[in-house]
């Protein structure tokens, strides 16, 4: 293994409160070479670079970024700090540990595609975080980095911060807007997209904080370095946030494409409890359980949707032989249940009916047919929910009746 | 239906929350968050009437402040303790023993284990979705403060140790 830590390269090493420290570490390094290329150069080198989306959705990155840059003003950068999919915490490691890199990525981002305004979006229950970037604005705009005539560019840009207030639904793009706007995260129809008419209306760039992150390295060490790494088709180094039943669990970073068993065993010290794997659910809740059949496939996007799994934020939670999976099933369902927002009658009511029948199985008087009736539920929430929330509710579930996990 | 409570402020807290409005001044909707955020960190709670001074110091209709009062589970429209323990309750917690936590803190708070506020008013226990701390589980947060990995013993101190 010799691969070299990219994305969490200061983390822990650097304080995290101090600018000059950032700096002394390569930090706004990127910045100053992107104001050098110019913003039609970065953008054409953002899309270069295969970057999928790491919030979960896998969206090409550049071309957000080309129709941002593209498009007629007022236009903003969004970093969606709302983190929030069970068994994910990696954004909240990179905003902890290294929070003048995401100040950095989003200035760099609002340089590339001329916007006027930032906003990082971060989870309402990140305290930490959120203390944390306050301060590193503070600090950028008394050394320069934010205001008017950033690097002698003659770019003026501003960020501003905010705090979400506790509902999983806000890591949803539009509904994230509708949250700054000062509303329920209640998700809009699609199209029109945020780069058309995103927050306050208008056209938005809006990215993960890891994706964004990467965004500072392509520009720095190029395309090539970035789509060298890993498959060619998802290419990229990738955070995968590790828990369960591991020895150590952490948050690893790793070529893209990893396997379930490298992860495990090299990166993870291998399964507790019982010593023996039995399932990992990989994206979170509204990812997918992947038996022992998959501990060698790659940990990336294409290859987890080719078996009908989804490598969403990357999380893995691993599951060993002594674990009773009824509760875990029972949580998943009633998670999707209380975060639903309730815009949309399929979601709605599709998770309520979800944890039921759960909950009728798990107290072991399950009906003939409840089975095929949380297909059916599963299907229709994924063909008609507005947003990607009742679009995956049913995915993680299924997979465990799949496998046979109760 | 109880008629509705209302917050009793301190005249240090009166004063806060006046300042914090005069802030605000015509700040319009999309400063709705960042209002209830900076209130709840004086008052720990919205009752109807501050509801209504946001409504009027942003310049919106008063529905749209019970809507995301509502909305989001971190803003409270009824009393909460003093202190608010958050549990995870999500799998990475279920799978390091959270159970034991959150019946060591039910018992210790005289609360049921599904959550509530304790009877001297000081503490609420609530259980959480993933809290996004699953490396350090079983997780909780006391106010603003992470903790993990906890363990049962660690609660009459954790606790005790909370002015």
């Amino acid at each position: 293994m010799s691969y070299e830590p990219v994305l969490t390269a200061r983390i822990g090493k650097i304080d995290p409160a101090s600018l000059t420290d950032y700096e002394a570490h390569g930090g706004f390094q990127a910045l100053i070479r992107a104001v050098e290329l110019g913003p039609g150069r970065v953008v054409a080198l953002m899309e270069e670079a295969t970057l999928l989306g790491r919030g979960g959705a896998a969206f090409p990155a550049g071309i957000k970024w080309r129709a941002v840059h593209q498009a007629e003003g007022p236009k903003f950068v969004v970093a969606n700090a709302d983190e929030s999919e069970p068994g994910t915490f990696k954004d909240r490691v990179l905003m902890e540990g290294d929070p003048y890199a995401l100040i950095e990525a989003v200035i760099l981002a609002g340089f590339a595609t001329a916007a006027d305004k930032g906003f990082i979006y971060v989870r309402g229950e990140y305290a930490r975080a959120y203390q944390r970037l306050r301060h590193a604005i503070a600090r950028c705009y008394e050394a320069g980095y934010l205001g008017r005539d950033i690097l002698g560019s003659g770019f003026e840009f501003h960020i501003e911060l905010r705090r979400g207030a506790g509902a999983y639904i806000c890591g949803e793009e539009t509904a994230l807007f509708e949250s700054i706007e000062g509303k329920r995260g209640y998700p809009r129809l699609k199209p029109p997209f945020p780069t058309q008419a995103g927050l306050f209306g208008r056209p938005t760039l809006i990215n993960n904080v890891e994706t964004l992150i990467n965004a500072l390295h392509i520009v720095l060490r190029g395309p090539a370095w970035f789509n060298s790494i890993g498959p060619a088709h998802s290419p990229g180094p990738k955070l995968y946030p590790l828990s369960g039943r591991v020895q150590r669990p952490g948050l690893v970073e790793a070529p893209m494409g990893i396997t379930l068993r490298e992860l495990i065993e090299e990166h993870g010290g291998g399964v507790s409890g019982s010593g023996e794997f039995r399932v990992a659910l990989v994206g979170g809740a509204a990812g997918a359980f992947l038996g022992p059949d998959h501990l060698n496939t790659p940990l990336d996007f294409r290859s987890l949707a080719s078996i009908g799994a989804a490598l969403g934020s990357g999380a893995v939670i691993v599951f060993d032989t002594s674990v009773d999976m009824k509760p875990i099933l029972q949580r998943i369902a009633d998670f999707f249940a209380h975060e639903s927002c309730g815009k949309c009658y399929p979601c709605q009511l599709g998770t309520m009916r979800q944890r039921d029948i759960i909950a009728r199985m798990v107290a072991g008087q399950g009906r003939p047919g409840d089975l095929q009736l949380l297909r059916d539920i599963g299907q229709t929430m994924r063909d008609t929910s507005i947003c990607g929330l009742g679009q995956t509710a049913s995915n993680a579930i299924l997979s465990a009746f799949e496998l046979k996990l109760t | 239906m109880t008629s509705p409570q209302t917050l009793a402020l301190t005249p240090h807290q009166e004063q806060a929350l006046q300042t914090l409005l005069r802030r605000y001044q015509g700040g319009g909707q999309s400063a709705l968050l960042p209002l209830l955020h900076d209130i709840q960190a004086i008052t720990g709670w919205v009752d109807e009437p501050t509801a209504r001074a946001v409504a009027h110091t942003l310049g919106i209709p008063e529905i749209e402040v019970h809507n995301v009062l509502e909305f989001y589970t971190l803003f409270y429209n009824r009393p909460v303790g003093k202190h608010v323990i958050r549990v995870c309750n999500d799998l990475a917690c279920m799978l390091a023993g959270h159970e034991a936590i959150i019946r060591a803190l039910a018992d210790h708070l005289g609360v049921p284990e599904q959550g509530g506020t304790s009877a001297d008013g000081r503490f609420t226990l609530e259980l959480h979705p993933c809290l996004g701390h699953c490396e350090l589980a079983p997780f909780l947060m006391l106010d603003e403060e992470p903790m993990g990995p906890v363990s049962p013993d660690q609660i009459p101190d954790l606790l005790g140790g909370v002015s």
